[in-house]
């Protein structure tokens, strides 16, 4: 039996366990998955196991269980693989059945590639990237939170372990500081003789020898320039046709590093030219789909959870947020003052902001995205710093979020749309490949007179299509395709904005602070971490929560419209009472009313004539301007 | 030789390598019978002459139908079939003795074999290990095409120790020496020279395709398979074709696993000399033995055809199908479907609302639009004229009615379709681009929307918003369905046989009713006679729509379901349309006479002389009218156009063609109370885009009409309507009083007769209503003011009925003669024109 956390630091060891008993249990593979899934149930376990996102690569045992919280970038092609192998060693003389399952490289003596005994299994490779726009609340609400339970963890063999998030193994007593860990395990490799390959580890040979072409070629393709972190490449075995391109995911799987998978090294003297299927792939390709391991490592996956969010605030099952909203109603209160003095005073805007933060696609009927709330701020100060400190104030809010700002140059030379590379065969990821609830802020103020080419038409077209339908055309070179999204798109703007958009807000600022700078950094520091966190999880539940509208609020709904018609057709088009039935639908929500009333509804009928009527003003003023 | 990757999955074949194997032996010799005697339909050996054109120096495969095999021997059929990598060897040795014994060829030429025709089709999602060495078809778009290079087959060595020969070292994939010279005395097994003169080479080719959109599932990348193409079928698949490849499925390592599985490691056992350097580190792991656990699979391909049509009905079109072809192609369920579709008598209907389940009323144009997607039959004249198939339509709206939708719909539907906005799109983004690469700097054509959308549909949102140079660019799409750039030095001729549904907004924002559609819309006159259809949307009000629209909203909002309730599935109405889109209807004379009658009615209707129409009814209109029966025949998967099918297109472009002139005529006496355009918007009925926009209609006479309905009476109507009505009326008495000097029309039959006229354009009982109001209406005025016809009550001259009805009589001929005259000639001499063509 397995103790404690063994599953943790050998989880291939229970995966042979339960590979032996193969002759008696034929579902053995079943077995290995429900085991891990199991061990993984009770509410803290998932802690338990070492974050790739946290913890450098090189601190992380190989083979061991981890974590990764990502983004599916990319799909490659399946692969087939030796999923039971035999081996011939040919100094004892003896063969041996081994499981190729979870793992890159066979082990032990030449494989007998005619045995009877082979069976081949088929893998999917997903290429994965840590999700785009993480805020850094999020990365160190997460990192700390595993810190701090880990520690909690009643086990004694684990606990230093973790806490030094080494790759040392349990049998060594090595008290070393982290900062030695190089040295020390150069010295140990050589003590051991290099008896163990599977020892070696990330500061392999090889890279001390050609440093040169590795790191500098290679482009870990993160759809948000200036991206940290590390992108792996994720083995799947079970169910891969359920995971969807840009699907948020929290995966579990055995870490595999090994310095033999970097072929770069070798493709140089390996290339013939007499026999080109000796190289099905280019050197491009393999430079994508075979990145050396110690920069893209390997995750072999046993279990992934899709996330409905990334806020680490809350439990990630959508199931249970429902239970939260009673608890957050009075936070919006205080979210509303805050954002109010955020935005100079104005409440409305305010109010908006915070309807746009909960907006959701959460349905799709044919081609039409339900429950999507672009909001257009215009107003907003040109010259001045002031869209980049709304942009901190919604990044302290917001699980993930990314300010792209409309400079000509930006939109003329971006990279937005995903592309298909056919040399390299992978998908080139642009700005807009962006998981779902992800706030975009498109900063309109930073856009200057002049010339947009033909890449900036397309980003423009692209921006709006997102915008409209909630789509992404990606570009397949021979034709596009089209990838459903669900992002929050949030145009400051200083008049009307060039860009479609759900609701447009002028801004109408009753403070007028000497410095706004300063001013803004006040209001922000005043609030304390426990305050923010309170906002996040506002915001993270209302807009997770289900909605109904009655029957009978059908009906009121439906006689209202037609009123409302009957005194002025141009006041109220079709297009109004579907605006209007969303701003209902997140104003109860807000308000942590999972269901409309006759009280919500006239709330939003009133808050949107408000809005109407300065839109309406302001066009005046515009118009009596000379 | 160590070949033993391939035999991963084909486990049969590496026993095969010295034991003879009998299977093979058993297939070479039934496949060589097969070519010898197998005959067509006129009793030659079919595969004969091809077996001597083999004799040419450039030529090496021979080109097997498969279903010709499984004519012949079924059992010998599934033998290649499921053993194919097997004994592919044999099959090309049959060849090769086939075409020795049929003449003079070098014995050591190679000879292939290449199935066509191979029945079953997978999909690249479906390919698994399992299928390892069978034969399979699989089809794709190629995306990667990689030079042509020389193959080693088959090596001649030199052996450096004792300089001995050693022939025929088979290649397998993989450059293999021999594992020991052969001289006896020779230990050699390392020191070989490859005789490049004495070894037999074949073209080899990678290219690498990928799933086709109809293959793949939503929200997935799609997946790609390296494909190796070899002797004659090398260079036939160009990057952007859809192709067939007909082969199986092999087994490839990567570069460092085939390395260390094989020669390597062997090497690296004796560690001697200078190679004990590079076996350290890395190194030194593989040759213990360690490698990677996964492999690749490629596609092994012996023959290479153009795609035919998707799966699942998918593609819209597609030329050298037949309605047959495409049956064959569905699943019995699929089939069964599609012919239960063609049995429903409400198939129009049920199309149209299953199309747009999400999108409230508007009929005509979700009508309009399913026409589209059936599309006209294209043809030729015998000047070589091409006329397009393609029905071309526009809708001009109000902002905020659904136009985007029904884009957005039409592109959701149609797999090869484009959705772009004509405020984003240049004209180098809507046609095609020179575009100078990065990289290689070489110029090379980017396509544009347009030529994305060939063989399907081009949606432009915001097609007034498109730049004039833009409009004409597509001016030339629309009638030659080509595209012609000169940029850069490049000249080139492009296809964009596409069909195109644009959208645009008025000219003021909203629709003025008062003005022609031509003085609505930014539109060149050339670019608007090429549309079809044009569908007017309008935000009206009345009670009935808008709780109707309510609804519609409203439920969007409230219901959770993501599903719609429609007739046919998405997937079902591809099928039938792509099935129905193989019917050629050809026009049946009945149907022709019924066409030049309704042309000559629609000729008549327009010839009220007001020049400043925008649509006039010229032959353009006629063709329409031509290619939207032609589209009604098919989605009836008619061969035929019969008089019904031409009666609907008559009726739906009847619907579209818009002429809305000042100055309106009212009729009701108390002119006063009517106050301009603004309060003539609010009174109509424009859901329904309707050739008379005689619904106009005053709020009192509302409240007589006891029906709310759609279709009210009309008090006002324009100008030009009202003359067209009038002359018709004028004209049809004219003809009666030609008949019969004698006679005169009772002003109730006048009216019925009109009536009977209009029928195509009334749909409710309403309308009717509406219609005889106005008609009564109109006969007034034409009595009493304008004069031209005379009432004749009791001085009557002949009958005078028993019911009372007023017998009507006279008029001002000589005004009205002349106009008729006229128009009537240009009538005829259009249908002369017609008839030339057809």
């Amino acid at each position: 039996m397995p103790t404690v956390h063994d599953w943790i630091s050998d989880p291939l060891g229970v995966v042979e366990g339960l590979f032996a008993q193969s002759n008696t249990c034929p579902d053995w593979e079943k077995k290995v998955v429900e085991y891990f899934k199991e061990k993984l149930k009770p509410n803290d376990a998932h802690t338990w196991v070492p974050s790739l996102n946290d913890v450098p690569l090189h601190y992380l045992k190989p083979n061991s269980l981890v974590k990764f919280r990502c983004m599916v970038q990319d799909m490659f092609d399946p692969e087939f693989f030796m999923g039971v192998y035999e081996t011939n060693d040919p100094t004892l003389d003896s063969k041996q059945v081994k499981c190729g399952k979870y793992k890159d490289i066979t082990e032990g003596g030449q494989v007998d590639f005619n045995s009877r005994n082979t069976v081949t299994s088929e893998r999917q490779t997903f290429y994965c990237v840590p999700i785009p726009g993480e805020s850094q609340w999020v990365k160190e609400i997460s990192f700390t939170w595993t810190q701090k339970l880990a520690r909690v963890v009643p086990s004694t063999s684990y606990v230093p372990n973790r806490h030094k998030r080494s790759y040392e193994e349990d049998d060594e007593m090595d008290t070393q500081p982290q900062q030695m860990k190089g040295v020390r395990a150069q010295s140990s490799a050589e003590s051991h003789g290099n008896i163990e390959p599977k020892r070696q580890e990330t500061e392999a040979p090889s890279h001390d020898s050609s440093p040169s072409h590795c790191t500098s070629s290679l482009d870990l393709n993160f759809p948000l320039p200036g991206e940290k972190g590390p992108a792996c490449l994720v083995k799947v075995y079970e169910d891969w046709d359920g995971f969807k391109l840009n699907d948020m995911l929290e995966v579990f799987g055995i870490l595999s590093v090994d310095p033999a998978l970097s072929v770069i090294a070798d493709e140089r003297e390996a290339s013939s030219l007499l026999h080109p299927t000796e190289g099905m792939e280019t050197v491009e390709e393999q430079r994508v789909h075979s990145p050396p391991a110690s920069l893209v490592p390997r995750l072999h996956m046993l279990y992934a959870q899709p996330l409905v969010h990334n806020n680490p605030l809350l439990p990630s099952r959508s199931f249970y947020l429902n239970f939260y909203y009673i608890f957050t109603l009075h936070f919006k209160a205080e979210l509303l003052t805050y954002l109010t003095h955020v935005l100079l005073g104005d409440s409305l805007a305010a109010e908006y902001l915070i309807l746009h933060l909960i907006s959701n696609v959460y349905s799709r009927r044919d081609v039409l995205p339900l429950g999507k709330f672009t909001l257009n701020l215009s107003g907003c100060p040109h010259s001045s710093p002031y869209t980049e400190h709304l942009y901190k104030v919604i990044q302290q809010l917001v699980p993930s979020s990314y300010r792209l700002c409309m400079s000509l140059h930006n939109m003329n030379n971006q990279r937005m749309v995903p592309r298909k590379d056919y040399t390299a065969n992978r998908l080139v990821s642009g700005t807009l490949q962006l998981a779902n609830n992800t706030s975009l802020f498109l900063d309109e103020t930073q856009l200057e007179q002049g010339q947009l080419d033909a890449t900036g038409v397309r980003n423009i077209t692209a921006l709006g299509n997102l915008i409209t339908w909630q789509k992404v055309d990606y570009d397949f070179n021979y034709h596009q395709m089209e990838f459903s999204c669900n992002i929050n798109v949030l145009i400051t703007s200083e008049g009307r904005s060039l860009l479609p958009s759900d609701c447009q807000v002028h801004l109408r600022p009753t403070l007028n602070p000497p410095n706004l700078e300063e001013y803004l950094s006040a209001v922000q520091v005043a609030q304390v971490p426990s305050q923010l966190n309170k906002y996040r999880i506002y915001l993270s539940v209302a807009r997770a929560l289900n909605y109904t509208i009655s029957d009978e609020i059908t009906k009121a709904v439906e006689e209202d419209f037609v009123e409302m018609r009957k005194d002025d057709p141009q006041s109220m088009s079709a297009e109004d009472l579907h605006r209007l039935l969303v701003v209902a639908r997140l104003l109860s929500l807000s308000n942590g009313q999972n269901t409309l009333s006759r009280d919500g509804w006239m709330k939003a009928k009133q808050l949107e004539a408000l809005r109407m009527s300065r839109t309406q003003q302001q066009k005046c003023v515009n118009g009596n301007e000379p | 030789p160590s070949v033993h990757l391939m035999e991963l999955g084909a486990e049969a074949a590496h026993a095969g390598l010295q034991v003879r194997d009998e299977l093979s032996e058993k297939c070479q010799k039934l496949f060589l019978e097969f070519l010898e005697e197998f005959q067509d339909k006129t009793g030659d050996a079919l595969y004969l002459s091809d077996a001597q054109e083999l004799i040419r120096p450039e030529r090496n495969t021979l080109t097997v139908s498969f279903s010709n095999i499984e004519h012949y021997n079924q059992q010998l059929a599934t033998t290649i079939q499921e053993e194919y990598y097997r004994v592919y060897p044999c099959l090309c040795r049959a060849v090769r003795h086939f075409a020795r014994d049929h003449g003079n060829i070098p014995p050591s030429k190679e000879f292939y074999v290449a199935f066509s025709d191979f029945p079953s089709r997978q999909k690249i999602r479906e390919l698994s290990a399992a299928r390892i060495g069978t034969l399979l078809r699989i089809s794709g778009q190629v995306v990667r095409t990689h030079p042509v290079h020389p193959e080693l087959v088959s090596g001649t060595f030199l052996c450096l120790d004792c300089q001995s020969v050693i022939k025929d070292v088979e290649q397998q994939f993989k450059y293999t020496q021999p594992t020991i010279c052969k001289n006896p005395v020779c230990a050699n097994r390392r020191r070989f020279m490859l005789d490049t003169n004495k070894s037999r080479f074949v073209d080899f080719q990678k290219v690498r395709i990928q799933e086709t959109q109809a293959e793949l599932p939503r929200g997935c990348i799609p997946r790609s398979m390296e494909v190796i193409l070899r002797a004659e079928a090398v260079e036939t698949a160009q990057a952007g074709d859809r192709c067939d490849f007909t082969g199986t499925l092999i087994v490839v390592p990567d570069v460092s696993a085939m390395a260390f599985a094989g020669t390597r490691a062997e090497t690296s056992s004796r560690v001697t000399g200078k190679e004990g350097f590079e076996a350290d580190g890395i190194q030194g792991l593989k040759a213990l033995g360690v490698r990677e656990l996964s492999y690749r699979l490629a596609f092994l391909a012996n023959h290479v055809g153009p795609t035919n049509p998707r799966f699942g009905g998918k593609e819209l079109r597609q030329e050298d199908q037949t309605a047959e072809s495409v049956k064959n192609q569905m699943t019995v369920q699929e089939w069964e479907k599609v012919f239960e579709m063609s049995q429903d008598k409400n198939l129009y209907h049920n199309l149209c609302t299953s199309l747009f389940p999400t999108i409230h009323g508007n009929d005509e144009i979700k009508r309009g639009i399913l026409l589209m997607l059936f599309g006209g039959v294209a043809k030729t004249t015998m000047e070589g004229t091409s006329l397009r198939g393609d029905i071309n339509v526009c809708i001009v709206g109000d902002p905020s009615t659904s136009k985007s939708q029904f884009l957005k719909h039409v592109e959701d539907f149609a797999p090869r379709a484009v959705y772009t906005s004509g405020k984003a799109s240049s004209a180098a983004g809507l046609t095609a681009a020179v575009v100078k690469d990065e990289e290689s700097h070489e110029f090379v054509i980017e396509a544009g929307a347009l030529m994305l959308a060939d063989n399907g549909v081009c949606c432009i949102d915001e097609f007034d918003k498109m730049d004039l140079k833009d409009q004409v660019a597509i001016h030339e799409a629309m009638e030659q369905q080509t595209i012609s750039i000169t940029k850069a030095g490049v000249k080139a001729t492009l296809n964009a046989r596409t069909s195109i549904l644009a959208a645009a907004n008025p000219i003021d924002g909203r629709y003025n009713r008062a003005k022609s559609l031509k003085q609505n819309v930014n539109m060149s006159a050339p670019i608007m006679s090429r549309f079809d259809l044009f569908f007017i949307l309008v935000d009206e009000c009345n009670e009935v729509t808008d709780y109707a629209i309510a609804r519609r909203i409203v439920d969007l909002h409230a219901r959770n379901i993501e599903s719609v309730e429609r007739v046919y599935s998405t997937e079902e109405i591809q099928r039938y349309i792509l099935f129905a889109r193989q019917f050629q209807p050809k026009i049946t004379s009945e149907a022709q006479e019924f066409v030049v009658d309704q042309y000559k009615r629609l000729r008549q209707r327009d010839g009220g002389g007001t020049t400043k129409s925008a649509w006039r009814i010229t032959v353009r209109q006629l063709e329409s009218m031509l290619r939207l029966s032609e589209a009604m025949a098919r989605l009836y998967c008619s061969d035929e156009v019969h008089p019904k099918h031409v009666k609907e297109a008559f009726r739906l472009l009847n619907k579209s063609i818009i002429r809305v002139d000042s100055p309106d005529i009212n009729f009701d006496q108390e002119q006063d109370d009517n106050s301009g355009n603004g309060e003539m918007d609010k009174g109509q009925n424009g859901a329904e885009v309707n050739g008379h926009p005689v619904e106009a209609m005053d709020t009192d006479e509302v409240e007589k009409q006891e029906k709310p309905a759609a279709a009210k009476p009309a008090l006002r109507m324009s100008f030009a309507e009202y003359k067209k009505v009038s002359n018709l009326l004028v004209l049809h008495m004219q003809k009666m009083e030609q008949l019969d000097e004698e006679s005169s029309l009772k002003k109730s039959e006048l009216i019925n007769w009109y009536l009977k006229e209009m029928e195509s354009e009334i749909d409710s009982e309403a309308e009717l209503v509406a219609k005889k109001n106005l008609i009564e209406k109109v006969l007034y005025r034409l009595i009493h003011y304008d004069h031209i016809i005379i009432e004749l009550t009791k001085t009557g001259l002949k009958k005078i009925s028993e019911d009372g009805d007023e017998p009507v009589m006279e008029e001002d001929p000589f005004l009205v003669m002349i106009q008729y005259a006229d128009d009537l000639y240009f009538a005829n001499h259009n249908i002369c024109f017609f008839i030339v063509i057809f």
